[in-house]
């Protein structure tokens, strides 16, 4: 067997509601915006849930642009934009013959792939019937379109394919590329997470199931663990980040963001849509112990924190069970109430901000919370910093189907071993 | 439809077909459109982007001997004019 291999990011990405590059997100997140406003690429008198989490058009624009990329689908395009940002910082590009960009495996993380494209497809058939279908539907519209999309325009080798598991499918391909360089099977892998519902079967199809918020004030929809909170507040956009072997990147002389320690994986096997807390529970306790941690080593927790009635009170009843009195002391937060819950993507680009308070030092605030919901009973953090500068952080994503998954992320330390 | 006009069609089209950093403004009736580097895949997307946009049924057979950015011209100007 070979020996396990440590395992570090390189590279990140980010083209979300709240900015297209980490300085301007690291900003929002520390100021407390949020980039949740009133619904505006649909017709909002259509819906009840009317908030949204929408990538600036023009950013989206000029980003597309700027890659030499016709814009396509919009949820490859996205992930094109992040993709391109992680491998440029990792200076993996461009991925000639030999260099070490070129072995780089790409793995995807969506829940509903190029919706926007599939959705194009079916108003055509519907209408205009099936000879009026593009000849190139079944390429456009397959769900690896978006891993392969990256591939094809960084010219990347390694294997590339797709992880379909609702909102945990960016941590799941986090966990995968974890574990593919552990092994020593991978050097380098580019895990992408992605995704864009604004369509308006999609939306609707949100919109009906009840678990979006309906506050008449975006400012004010979103409110991880508050006592008021009445759903998510549907996001877009993608996040990147480049996993990289500690002593290739090293060797190459690579600037180190931050270390995975574990991943763990968890089924409720219980229920399609109601979360369990014994299947959260089961998940973060697989991660500590793929990190080989205990509980007290955690310094914070990036929660699922969709904000459903459901979600919140599960999820903290599971953080309770692992952590027990620890508790009561450990800092919870959700990045939700700043990027929306952009589902399949979710995952990662909260990892991402994570990260970025794993180097700032600090933890970002739950926003909108103004009465802590008693039964999360949890220490959430407020605009107030830290007594220490945390070094260590567990990171949830939970989704549909009973899909559970936890990264543990530390900085990077100088140590050898 | 006056050449010009076809001309000036087929450049849009070819532009949200072929890759993105070819100038297409400037394609000309003289050009080779294997030259334009838009591959076999995206030749299925233009030609289905000329019979949208033009009203006309193509069989991809009847453009074998269409290789140039003039000689597509024609071809769609002698089918609208049918």
């Amino acid at each position: 067997m070979h020996e396990l291999q440590r395992v570090v990011v390189t590279g990140i990405g980010l083209a979300t509601p709240i900015g297209f590059d980490e300085g301007t997100v690291a900003e929002h997140l520390f100021a407390g915006r949020s980039a949740i406003e009133r619904l505006r690429c649909l017709d909002a008198s259509l819906y009840k849930s009317q908030s949204s989490a929408e990538v600036d058009a023009s950013s989206f624009a000029s980003a597309i642009a700027s890659r030499g990329t016709r814009p396509g689908d919009r949820t490859s395009d996205l992930a094109l934009i992040a993709a391109g940002q992680a491998l440029e910082q990792a200076r993996l590009l461009p991925a000639t013959p030999g260099s070490p960009g070129e072995e780089t495996c790409v793995l995807v993380g969506t829940g509903s792939g190029p919706s926007h494209a599939l959705q194009e497809s079916w108003q055509t058939f519907f209408t205009q019937g099936g000879k009026s279908l593009r000849p190139t539907t079944v390429p456009r519209c397959m769900l690896n379109a978006v891993s392969s999309a990256v591939s094809i325009q960084y010219g990347l080798k390694g294997t590339n394919y797709v992880i379909v598991s609702a909102c945990s499918s960016s941590t799941i391909a986090l966990g995968i590329a974890f574990r593919m360089i552990r092994s020593g099977d991978a050097r380098r892998v580019l895990v992408v997470g992605s995704e864009s519902m604004f369509t308006p079967a999609l939306y609707a199809s949100w919109d009906n199931l009840g678990v979006m918020s309906r506050n008449a004030d975006p400012s004010r929809a979103c409110r991880p663990f508050d006592a008021q909170r009445d759903g998510f507040v549907l996001g877009e956009g993608a996040g990147a980040l480049l996993l990289e072997e500690r002593g290739a990147a090293l060797e190459r002389g690579a600037a180190l963001r931050a270390e995975v320690l574990g991943f763990g994986e968890s089924s409720d096997g219980t229920h399609i849509t109601r979360p369990s807390i014994d299947g959260q529970a089961l998940c973060m306790r697989n991660a500590l112990r793929s990190a080989r941690l205990e509980p007290d080593a955690v310094d914070f927790v990036n929660a699922h924190g969709t904000a459903t009635k459901a979600n919140d009170a599960t999820e903290a009843e599971a953080i309770r069970k692992v952590f027990g009195a620890r508790t009561d002391a450990l800092p919870v937060h959700s990045s939700k109430s700043y990027f929306g819950h952009l589902l399949g993507a979710a995952g990662i680009v909260e990892t991402i901000a994570s990260i970025l308070c794993l180097e700032h030092g600090r933890l970002h605030a739950n926003l909108n919370l103004e009465e802590p919901d008693p039964v999360c009973n949890l220490r959430l953090t407020g605009l107030d910093r830290l007594e220490r500068s945390p070094r260590v952080c567990l990171k949830n994503s939970f989704g549909f189907g009973g899909s559970n998954s936890t990264l543990i992320l530390a900085r990077p330390s100088s140590s050898p071993s | 439809m006056s050449r010009q006009e076809i001309l000036e069609k087929l450049r849009s089209l070819m532009a949200r077909t072929g890759p993105g950093k070819t100038e297409w403004a400037k394609v000309s009736e003289a050009d080779a459109i294997a030259a334009l580097g838009i591959d076999s895949l995206a030749m299925l997307d233009f030609l289905y982007d000329i019979q949208q946009e033009f009203g006309i049924e193509l069989d991809p057979r009847d453009l074998v001997a269409v290789t140039t950015v003039g000689q597509m011209v024609s071809f769609i100007g002698e089918r609208k004019g049918a």
